[in-house]
């Protein structure tokens, strides 16, 4: 196993801010403080070389757990081990073999050029000349960064920028991935390279991937194994088509309209999820989706049209009234 | 490969980067200089009042007293270029998960984090303050003596470390407060009291200032070029210097692991 | 020119030189805030070792310095590196959309800082006042309001000069440069790096028609009871005569600074 999780628990002291000017004052001399348990006895393994997405919403524990398991965070109680090591001894031998990167977050070396930074890397991970040489040729090509490598990281675009943290991340060739919403505020076509990206490089080299998001459509491409966490407790952990199909039966159509149309005529296609003005949401089962919007589009004045999955909120929802 | 060596290449790529940004504005760094040399000069012509009322202050004749000077400005300088463009930082590191992103990698974090910036805005200063030091060790009458330097170098190396002691203890705080980008004007006005020797100042405050380690900076240095010095300051320095340095290690370590909820 | 022009819009686009110009005020604000107090103890020093200079004991020092730390709190200016840090960001174009002259969104903002930080450091002062031996303000009613209109004199000549050298911004980048050179060459004639008693009779004479004294050395004298009416009322003199002088410049800059900053900037 390249990674094991037993009985984590991750709790923080909080101070809690009431509002109210005689409050606050009080607050200066006397604190109050709620425990939070941001992780609450979560266990999981993940054999090596699989890719596992780690789903749930903002707040919901992914991120810590991400940071007990590359040592950033010491567990309350439970036992972490990956690759055989205990993270937060923060082993320089550990580190060597894994890789953090996170969305939207600057790297230390951001006003380096980005070739400049890749040489730091390479410092700092002790990669012989030769290796260094194979693996940025590789990256280089396989995420098109000839055209960046003079440019200072921090000038970059978000999706550059993001290319050029996963290069990075990957001249040392780690065994482990970890990745924290790494499509965050990515365009579609930023989100689209990195996922196939990973793809590609989880089909080359075999590391083992640890992915958080909070969107589908990260997981979606790339794990077929999903956690789906939500307030520190882990409600799945399985196959994403059997999550998907048992829990997120309904894709959701979007229509602007010409003009407006009488209610009563959704009920033909599907049930309206909301209703604004000149744009209506149907929702519709999963099988016949394509279907309907035929239909729709045949029968209807539409203007435009966007079919997407629920909201992952509601996927999870879903994922525990089902318990 | 040995182990100082990645750190080594590592700060070369980043100074080299420092610098040559750095030198895209010309016209900021020619009136840098200027701003430097107006300021010695000034602090030299303030001090001279003094001198229209006695020969010398606390045993301290006008030329005396420039070497000093000469002194705190290089200290000063070398705190903006080397220490205090990494200090003003790490209130950023952690806002910005920076600080996570550099634990996951198999490097000390703390010399990065002191190291990884060189302001060279004002790399004149550390220069200019030792022309001033020599221009006070001549008019002095006793000039360079060749045997003065090694105490000197010592007593020098140990002002230097203690201020990156000071600024890591500061870095360690700035890490537990998330920022108090403040903390950078503590280190300013540390510096500021070695401006002049400390027994300028008489007692209580000099004693304060001997203890506090302020007069390592400047004054003690200055009289190794003087021929002035206690001798057992030969060994007080250099021993005050590690376990300032030490002492400051282990606060940024336990700041470390308060960040990294150990203890919680 | 040209080289100031592309030199001016390359650095309001980089963030490194605000930076810059922070440091500067940071400098320039704690060296004025903890440095008399340095100054002074080395005086205290001379007149132990050497006996009163020029008649001034420690009592003397002691009550000049801290009047001296009070006028620096209420009449330093960071006026000059808030227009520096807009200009170059671009700030200064939202400020003149206001209806209000950037002039006074700039004093209103430091009025309300500045009240802040009095009310932090008078409690302090009136204790020092009350407590440490040798601080001797020997003021009757009269007195008492000729140095408040001497304080806020200071205030306003301090606020004009700053701001006029604050425009210098439309043309140069190095305004606060060179308004840290003119406070530096002033500091001697203000009364800042010692009293002006204690400078050669050139300067001290200079200091009488100067702008600087009006800033601190004027309100200072003043509360320590050294001067007598006829001083009193040239002081005044003086510090309205630089008043209007600097006002008069500021209009006349500012109009042509504006015209500047919206043919390039805008």
């Amino acid at each position: 196993m390249s990674i094991e999780v037993h009985g984590l628990v991750k709790h923080f002291r909080v101070h809690q801010r009431k509002p109210g000017l005689r409050t606050s004052l009080r607050g200066l001399v006397r604190r109050e403080y709620v425990e939070v348990r941001a992780v609450d006895d979560v266990s999981f393994s993940v054999a090596a070389g699989e890719v596992v997405g780690f789903l749930g919403p903002n707040g919901a524990g992914k991120t810590t757990t991400l940071k007990c398991l590359t040592g950033l965070l010491h567990p309350s109680e439970g036992t972490v081990r990956v690759l055989g090591h205990t993270p937060q001894r923060r082993e320089s031998s550990f580190l060597r073999q894994i890789s953090l990167v996170m969305g939207q977050r600057n790297s230390l070396f951001w006003d380096l050029p980005a070739l400049d930074a890749f040489e730091v890397n390479r410092a700092m991970y002790r990669i012989g000349e030769p290796a260094f040489r194979a693996a940025l040729d590789e990256l280089i090509a396989l995420l098109n960064l000839e055209p960046l490598l003079g440019k200072q990281v921090r000038v970059l675009s978000l999706g550059e920028r993001m290319r050029c943290e996963l290069a990075g991340a990957l001249l040392h060739i780690p065994a482990v991935l970890f990745l924290d919403e790494p499509t965050l505020g990515l365009d579609v076509n930023g989100q689209a390279a990195v996922r196939s990206f990973l793809r590609d490089y989880n089909a080359r080299r075999g590391a083992t991937v640890l992915l958080t998001s909070h969107y589908m459509g990260d997981v979606t491409a790339l794990a077929k194994r999903v956690l789906v966490i939500d307030r520190g407790t882990l409600r799945f952990d399985g196959n994403l088509a059997v999550l998907v199909e048992a829990h997120s039966p309904h894709r959701l159509i979007r229509l602007s309209l010409q003009r407006p149309v009488p209610v009563d005529t959704w009920s033909a296609y599907g049930e309206v999820d909301s209703v604004e003005g000149a744009v209506v949401t149907l929702r519709v089962p999963r099988a016949e989706t394509t279907a309907v919007a035929g239909r729709l589009l045949a029968d209807l004045p539409v203007v435009d049209v966007g079919i997407e999955d629920l909201p992952i909120e509601d996927v999870i929802r879903a994922v525990f009234a089902g318990e | 490969m040995s182990r100082r060596s990645p750190y080594l290449r590592i700060l070369g790529i980043c100074w080299r980067a420092s610098i040559s940004s750095e030198m895209e504005y010309r016209l900021n760094f020619l009136s840098s200089a200027a701003v430097s040399i107006f300021w010695m000069v000034w602090a030299a012509v303030g001090v001279s009042v003094y001198f229209r009322f006695t020969g010398q202050v606390a045993g301290w004749s006008y030329p005396e007293l420039l070497v000093v000077i000469g002194l705190f400005f290089t200290v000063n300088g070398l705190r903006q270029a080397i220490f205090e463009p990494n200090l003003e930082r790490i209130g950023e590191y952690v806002r910005r998960g920076t600080l996570d992103m550099l634990l996951t990698k198999p490097v000390d974090a703390q010399l990065l984090v002191s190291f990884r910036y060189l302001g060279i805005g004002n790399v004149m200063d550390p220069l200019l303050g030792l022309v001033v030091t020599g221009v006070g060790l001549a008019l002095s009458g006793r000039g360079l003596s060749v045997g003065a330097l090694p105490p000197f170098a010592l007593l020098f190396a140990a002002a230097i470390a203690l201020l990156y002691a000071l600024t890591l203890a500061l870095m360690a705080l700035a890490v537990v407060l998330v920022g108090a980008e403040e903390l950078g004007s503590v280190s300013f006005a540390v510096v500021e009291l070695a401006r002049f020797p400390v027994q300028l100042y008489r007692n209580p405050v000099q004693s304060v200032l001997t203890v506090l380690p302020i007069a390592f900076l400047t004054t003690f240095p200055a009289q190794a070029l003087l021929g002035r010095l206690n001798p057992v300051l030969l060994l007080v320095a250099p021993a005050v210097a590690a376990g300032s340095v030490a002492l400051a290690t282990l606060t940024w370590r336990r700041s470390l692991r308060s960040y990294s909820g150990a203890s919680a | 020119m040209n080289d100031t022009l592309t030199a001016y819009s390359g650095l309001l686009r980089s963030s490194t030189q605000v930076a810059l110009t922070y440091r500067g005020r940071i400098v320039l604000w704690f060296v004025s805030g903890l440095f008399p107090l340095l100054l002074m103890a080395v005086w205290l020093t001379v007149s132990a070792e050497s006996g009163p200079p020029a008649g001034w004991t420690s009592a003397d020092f002691i009550s000049y310095y801290a009047a001296a730390a009070l006028l620096w709190n209420l009449s330093g200016q960071h006026v000059v590196w808030e227009w520096d840090a807009d200009m170059r960001s671009g700030d200064l174009s939202v400020r003149l959309l206001r209806p209000i002259h950037p002039f006074h969104q700039y004093t209103a903002s430091d009025l309300g800082h500045r009240a802040v930080s009095l009310m932090m450091l008078l409690p302090v002062l009136v204790l020092a006042a009350l407590l440490v031996p040798g601080i001797n303000y020997p003021l009757g009613v009269f007195d008492a309001v000729a140095v408040l209109a001497a304080v806020v004199l200071a205030y306003l000549v301090s606020l004009v000069m700053a701001s006029t050298f604050a425009i210098v911004g439309f043309w140069s980048t190095q305004a606060a440069n060179l308004w840290m050179l003119w406070w530096g060459i002033g500091s001697f004639a203000s009364g800042w790096v010692a009293p002006l008693d204690l400078m050669p009779p050139w300067l001290r004479n200079a200091a009488l028609v100067l702008p600087f004294r009006a800033t601190i050395g004027f309100p200072v004298e003043l509360m320590i009871g050294h001067l007598d009416i006829r001083a009193t009322l040239v002081g005044f003199a003086v510090g309205l005569a630089w008043l209007a002088v600097f006002s008069g410049l500021y209009v006349c800059l500012w109009r042509r600074g504006l015209r500047r900053y919206q043919a390039v900037a805008g």
